[in-house]
C-alpha cells in the first residue's frame, strides 16, 4: 500500500504509450489503456479497505531525491497522504479515469497513443492534488494538470475547440498566478509569527498577533480567486461552457466529474482550515456569490438550446450549493457539501455520456431538432432518468442527502449575527424547483414527444455504453440509500476542519 | 613580478582567450578559406581551456589585481564559469549556421571570443574605467556580430543598434563624470568608502541615474528596448542567441554588483527600476502576442524574462540575489534550447516564420517534444525549471514587503499573457499541416539536435530536483 505508487503509476503508464510499438494500433491502446485503468482503480480501492478514520493522515509517504528533500532549506517537500475527504476524491478521480476510458470508446478517432498518454499524465495530476500535504507540491500538481487538459481539448474537441482551450487554459493560469501570491503570503507570515520554513498544510498557521488583519484578506482573497476559477464562481465562469461543450465528450466528463472538485477541495483546505478568520470575515460576500452562482446559472441552463450547455450549466449552479454548503462552516453543511461534490462527479459525468450518445447517434446536440427518441432507445431514456431525478435532488438518489446537509446545515449556521446565511439558503431552494424546470425540459424535449422520421432506425445503447451508464446508475442508488458509508469516513476530518468555528 | 601574479591569479582565464583570439585572427590571414572548420576547435579548444583555468583563480580571500581596477571572487569566478559554457553552446551553434552564408568563419569566431572576453571583463570590473572600456568593446564586438548575416536587415538592426547605443553609453559617461566630481575616484571600494562618510546629495542621485541607463540599454528595458526586437530577427540566429544570454549575465552581474556596493544610498533608483520593469513586462508579453516571427517572439521573452529578473534584483538581499541567479541559469539553458531548436529549422532550409511549425509533431516527435519542454520551461509550467524559478521569485518579491504586491499581481498576469503566447507556439505544432507533410529534420547528431535534446533534459532535471542547484545559488549569492 504505497501512496507514491498510487499516484505516480499513471505517470509511468503514459510514457508506455507512447512507445513506438503502438503507433496505429489502436484497438490494442484502448484495451491496454482500460486495463490499466482498472487495475488502477482496484488498487485506489485497497486504500479504502485498509483506511482507519482515527488518524490525521494514511498512508504518509514522501519523495526524495538521494536523501534529499525537494527544497531541503526552505522546507518544501513533495509529502503526500490521505485523510477522510482527500480519499474519497482520489477514489472518484481513479473510477471517473477508468469510466473515461470505457466511453472513449467512439469518442475519439485519431492519435490514440497520445490521447490515453494524456489522460493518464491527467490522472497523476488530480491524484497528486489531493494527495499532497505540501502547499507548494499542492500548486504544482494543480499547474500540472492544466497542459494535458489544454491538449485534450484543443486536439480532440469539435466547434471552436482550440479557442475554448486557450480560454481554459487562460482563465485558470491568471487564477493559479494569484493563488501563487497567496501561497507565498501564508508562507512568509507563517515563517514571521513561527520562524519556521515549513509549506506543511497541516502545520501552517496564519498567526495574526504578527500580521494585521488585512493581510489575512488579501491573503485569503488572492488564494480565493484561484479557487474561483476552477470552481467556478459567478464572475469567473464563462471559460466552463465553452470548454466542457467543445472537449470531447471522456473529456467534460473528466472536466465536470473532477476538475470542478479541485475548487471547492482547495476552498476547504486553505481558506476555511487555515484562515478561517479572514473567512468569517468574508463569508457574508461569498454567499451572495454562491446564491447568484445557483440562481443565475440555473435561469442561463433553463434558456440554452444546446442540450450539453444545459448540463455544463446545470454543473456551474451545483457548484454554487456546494459553496453555500461551505459558507455554513459547520460540520453538517461541510459534510453535505462534500456528498454532493461526489454525487455531482458522478451524475454530471454521466449526463455527459448520455449527451455524447446522443449526439454520436443523431449527430446534432440542438433541443428543438431531437424529440421522442425514448421510443427507440428505452434504455437510455431509462438511465437518464435515473441521472435526472438524481441531479434534481430526489430523495434516495445520490445528491439528495447532499443537498439536504447543505440547506440544513446553512439554516442552523451561527456564523454571522444577521441571519444572512438563513436567507440566502431559503432564497436558494428555489434551484430544487429551477432545477427541476430546466432538467425535465430537457428530458421531455429529447425523450418523449413525437417521433420525428429520421430517428426511426437509431440504435439503443452498445454493451460497453450499457457498463458506463449501469454502473453510474448504480453508484448514485446505492449511495443515495447509504449515505451514511460516506460521512462515517469523511466525519472526523470534517471536525478537524471546523474546528475554528467553535464545530 | 607582480603583473604575473596578478594575471594568474585573477585574469587567467580572459589571457587564455585572448591567446586564442590572437592565434584565430593570425591563422585567417593565411587560411581563409580552406580551414574553417578548424576555426570552430580552435575557438571550442580556447574556450574549455579558458573555463578549466577558472579552477586555478584565487577565491579566498577576494584578489583585486591591477590597482584595484579588477576583482575576482566566488561570485566572479561563478559567473564567469556561467558565461564560458554560454559560449561554448553558442559556438556549437554556430557551426552550420555561420559556415552557410559565409565563408569566413574565423572573423566570426573571433569578434564571437572577443565579445566573450569582453563580457567577461566587465563581470570583474572593480573600477569605472575598467567597465567602461569593457561595456565599449562589447558593444562594438556586437555591432559588428550584428551585421554579419548578409542581407539589408541586419545591416539596419546594427545600425539601429549603434545609433541607440552611442546615446546610451554618452549618458552613462556622463552618469560616471559626475560621480567622479563628487568622489574624485572611479574605484568601486573607494567610491563605496566615500558614502560611507558624507551624507549622499541630489547629485548622487542624478550620476547614478544616468549610469543605469547604459545598463539597462544592454539588458533592454523598456525606454531603451526598441532595438531588440529588430536586431534579433536582423542578426544571424547564434547572433541572436548570444545578444540574449551573455551580455545579460554579464551586465545582471555587474549591476548586482554596483547595487550592493555603490547604488545602495538612494531609494529612488530601485523604485525606478521597479517602475521600469513592470512596465517592461507589460510592454514585451503585450507585444509577443501579436509576433508571427519566432525570433522576434523570443526577444520580447528575454525582453519579459529579463524584467522579472531586474524586479528581483533591485530590492537588494541575498535570498533575491540568489533568485535572480537561479532564474538566469534556468532561462539560460531553456532559451537556448529554443535557438537551437531555430537554428535547426534553418539548417533545413525554414524559416523563422510562426507556421513553419505546423504539423512537427506528427513528422519530428522528439523535436516536438523537446522544443515543447523548452517553451513550457519559458512560460512556466511544473516539471520544468521555469516553474521552479517562477516559485523562488514570487516567494523573494513577497518577502521583500506586502508594498511589493500590487506590482507583482501586474507581473503575474503578464506570466499569463506569456503562457499564452508560448502554448501558442506549441499548440502550431499540433496543428496539421494543410499542404503537405513536413520533410523529418535531420535524426543525426548534429550539434543543434544534441544542445536542444541536452537543454529540454536540463530544464527537467532541475524542475524535478532543484536542490542542488538552489543551494549553490545561495552560496554565490551570499559571497557577493
Amino acid at each position: 500500500m504505497d501512496l507514491k505508487v498510487l499516484v505516480f503509476a499513471p505517470l509511468i503508464f503514459s510514457l508506455i504509450f507512447l512507445l513506438p510499438i503502438f503507433s496505429g494500433r489502436s484497438i490494442l491502446i484502448r484495451r491496454i489503456a482500460k486495463t490499466l485503468a482498472g487495475i488502477h482503480f482496484l488498487y485506489s480501492l485497497m486504500f479504502l479497505v485498509f483506511f482507519d478514520n482515527s488518524q490525521t493522515y494514511n498512508y504518509p509517504t514522501e519523495l526524495t531525491f538521494m536523501g534529499q528533500k525537494w527544497f531541503g532549506s526552505l522546507g518544501i517537500s513533495l509529502s503526500m497522504g490521505l485523510d477522510g475527504i482527500s480519499l474519497l476524491f482520489v477514489l472518484l478521480t481513479s473510477f471517473l479515469i477508468f469510466i473515461a476510458c470505457l466511453a472513449s470508446k467512439g469518442a475519439v478517432n485519431s492519435k490514440h497513443s497520445l490521447y490515453y498518454a494524456l489522460i493518464f499524465i491527467l490522472e497523476t495530476a488530480l491524484l497528486g492534488v489531493f494527495s499532497s500535504t505540501d502547499m507548494f507540491e499542492f500548486f504544482m500538481y494543480w499547474e500540472m494538470e492544466l497542459i494535458p487538459m489544454y491538449f485534450l481539448i484543443s486536439l480532440w474537441g469539435s466547434g471552436n475547440a482550440k479557442k475554448s482551450a486557450m480560454k481554459f487554459l487562460l482563465y485558470t493560469f491568471i487564477g493559479s498566478l494569484f493563488m501563487l501570491c497567496g501561497f507565498l503570503m501564508l508562507y512568509n507570515f507563517n515563517f514571521i509569527s513561527t520562524s519556521q520554513l515549513t509549506a506543511d498544510i497541516s502545520s501552517l498557521k496564519f498567526d495574526y498577533d504578527n500580521a494585521p488583519m488585512y493581510l489575512q484578506i488579501v491573503t485569503s482573497i488572492l488564494i480565493l480567486i484561484g479557487f474561483a476559477v476552477k470552481l467556478p464562481i459567478v464572475p469567473l465562469h464563462s471559460w466552463l461552457p465553452s470548454a466542457h461543450v467543445d472537449a470531447p465528450t471522456p473529456v467534460s466528463m473528466l472536466l465536470a466529474g473532477v476538475l470542478l472538485k479541485m475548487g471547492a477541495y482547495g476552498i476547504m483546505r486553505f481558506n476555511i482550515q487555515m484562515l478561517s478568520d479572514a473567512f468569517l470575515i468574508l463569508v457574508p460576500y461569498i454567499a451572495i456569490l454562491a446564491f447568484i452562482n445557483v440562481v443565475y446559472a440555473a435561469i442561463l441552463a433553463y434558456y440554452q438550446v444546446d442540450i450539453k450547455k444545459i448540463v455544463a450549466y446545470s454543473s456551474i449552479s451545483s457548484m454554487g450549493l456546494v459553496l453555500l454548503g461551505l459558507c455554513s462552516s459547520n460540520s453538517i453543511g461541510i459534510c453535505g457539501a462534500v456528498i454532493l461534490m461526489l454525487a455531482h462527479g458522478i451524475i454530471s459525468a454521466g449526463l455527459f455520456f448520455v449527451v455524447g450518445i446522443i449526439h454520436k447517434r443523431t449527430g446534432t446536440r440542438q433541443l428543438v431538432l431531437l424529440s421522442g427518441i425514448a421510443s427507440v432507445m428505452p434504455r437510455l431514456a431509462g438511465f437518464t432518468l435515473i441521472l435526472v431525478l438524481a441531479s434534481i435532488g430526489v430523495p434516495l438518489l445520490m445528491s439528495f442527502p447532499g443537498e439536504f446537509l447543505i440547506f440544513f446545515g446553512a439554516l442552523i449556521s451561527s456564523l454571522t449575527n444577521n441571519y444572512l446565511i438563513q436567507v440566502v439558503a431559503l432564497s436558494s431552494i428555489i434551484i430544487l424547483v429551477l432545477a427541476a424546470c430546466y432538467l425535465m425540459k430537457l428530458m421531455h424535449g429529447v425523450f418523449y414527444q413525437e417521433l420525428s422520421e429520421q430517428y426511426l432506425k437509431l440504435k439503443d445503447v452498445t454493451v460497453n455504453e450499457f457498463i458506463v451508464l449501469f454502473t453510474l446508475s448504480l453508484i448514485v442508488i446505492v449511495f443515495g440509500i447509504l449515505p451514511m458509508s460516506i460521512i462515517d469516513i469523511i466525519s472526523p476530518y470534517i471536525n478537524v476542519i471546523v474546528e475554528a468555528f467553535g464545530g | 613580478m607582480n603583473f604575473i601574479s596578478d594575471v594568474s591569479n585573477s585574469m587567467l582565464s580572459e589571457f587564455i582567450l585572448f591567446i586564442t583570439i590572437f592565434i584565430l585572427s593570425v591563422i585567417s590571414m593565411f587560411y581563409n578559406l580552406k580551414f574553417h572548420k578548424l576555426s570552430k576547435w580552435i575557438a571550442l579548444i580556447g574556450v574549455s581551456f579558458s573555463l578549466f583555468s577558472l579552477k586555478f583563480l584565487q577565491l579566498e580571500p577576494i584578489f583585486y589585481a591591477f590597482k584595484e581596477s579588477v576583482i575576482s571572487d566566488t561570485f566572479t569566478v561563478f559567473i564567469k564559469a556561467v558565461i564560458l559554457i554560454t559560449a561554448f553552446i553558442i559556438i556549437l551553434l554556430s557551426k552550420k549556421n555561420v559556415t552557410k552564408r559565409n565563408h569566413k568563419t574565423f572573423q566570426f569566431y573571433t569578434l564571437l571570443l572577443s565579445a566573450v572576453l569582453s563580457s567577461l571583463f566587465v563581470v570583474s570590473a572593480n573600477d569605472f574605467l575598467t567597465l567602461t572600456v569593457s561595456l565599449e568593446m562589447l558593444s562594438f564586438c556586437t555591432y559588428f556580430l550584428i551585421a554579419y548575416k548578409k542581407g539589408y536587415l541586419s545591416k539596419e538592426a546594427s545600425f539601429k543598434y549603434i545609433v541607440t547605443n552611442s546615446f546610451a553609453t554618452a549618458t552613462y559617461l556622463f552618469g560616471v563624470s559626475y560621480l567622479y566630481g563628487i568622489t574624485s575616484s572611479l574605484n568601486f571600494g573607494t567610491i563605496n568608502d566615500y558614502f560611507l562618510q558624507h551624507e549622499p546629495t541630489v547629485f548622487y542621485t542624478i550620476s547614478i541615474l544616468l549610469i543605469s541607463v547604459g545598463l539597462l540599454f544592454k539588458l533592454a528595458i523598456l525606454p531603451f528596448s526598441n532595438w531588440i526586437l529588430d536586431v534579433y530577427e536582423g542578426s544571424a540566429t547564434s547572433v541572436s542567441a548570444f545578444i540574449s544570454t551573455i551580455p545579460k549575465i554579464a551586465v545582471l552581474a555587474i549591476f548586482a554588483r554596483l547595487l550592493v556596493f555603490i547604488f545602495g544610498y538612494s531609494f529612488v533608483l530601485p523604485l525606478i527600476l521597479i517602475f521600469l520593469s513592470v512596465i517592461t513586462a507589460v510592454w514585451a508579453n503585450a507585444l509577443a502576442i501579436r509576433q508571427r516571427n519566432i525570433l522576434r517572439l523570443l526577444a520580447c521573452s528575454s525582453s519579459a524574462n529579463v524584467s522579472y529578473m531586474l524586479f528581483a534584483l533591485s530590492l537588494v538581499s541575498v535570498y533575491n540575489l540568489s533568485t535572480v541567479l537561479f532564474y538566469l541559469l534556468t532561462y539560460i539553458f531553456m532559451n537556448l534550447g529554443a535557438f537551437s531548436a531555430v537554428i535547426i529549422l534553418e539548417n533545413s532550409n525554414y524559416s523563422s516564420k510562426l507556421y513553419e511549425f505546423k504539423g512537427f509533431a506528427y513528422s519530428n516527435p522528439l523535436f516536438t517534444l523537446a522544443f515543447a519542454v523548452c517553451m513550457f520551461g519559458l512560460a512556466g509550467f511544473p516539471i520544468t525549471s521555469g516553474f521552479i524559478a517562477k516559485l523562488y521569485f514570487f516567494s523573494a518579491i513577497i518577502r521583500s514587503g506586502a508594498i511589493f504586491i500590487p506590482p507583482l499581481i501586474i507581473m503575474a498576469l503578464t506570466m499569463a499573457i506569456a503562457c499564452y503566447y508560448y502554448t501558442k507556439v506549441v499548440k502550431l505544432m499540433f496543428e496539421r499541416n494543410g499542404i503537405s507533410e513536413n520533410e523529418i529534420l535531420p535524426h543525426r547528431a548534429s550539434s543543434p539536435t544534441v544542445i536542444l535534446y541536452a537543454c529540454a533534459a536540463i530544464t527537467v532535471l532541475v524542475g524535478i530536483v532543484p536542490v542542488g542547484l538552489i543551494e549553490v545559488c545561495k552560496f554565490i549569492a551570499y559571497n557577493l
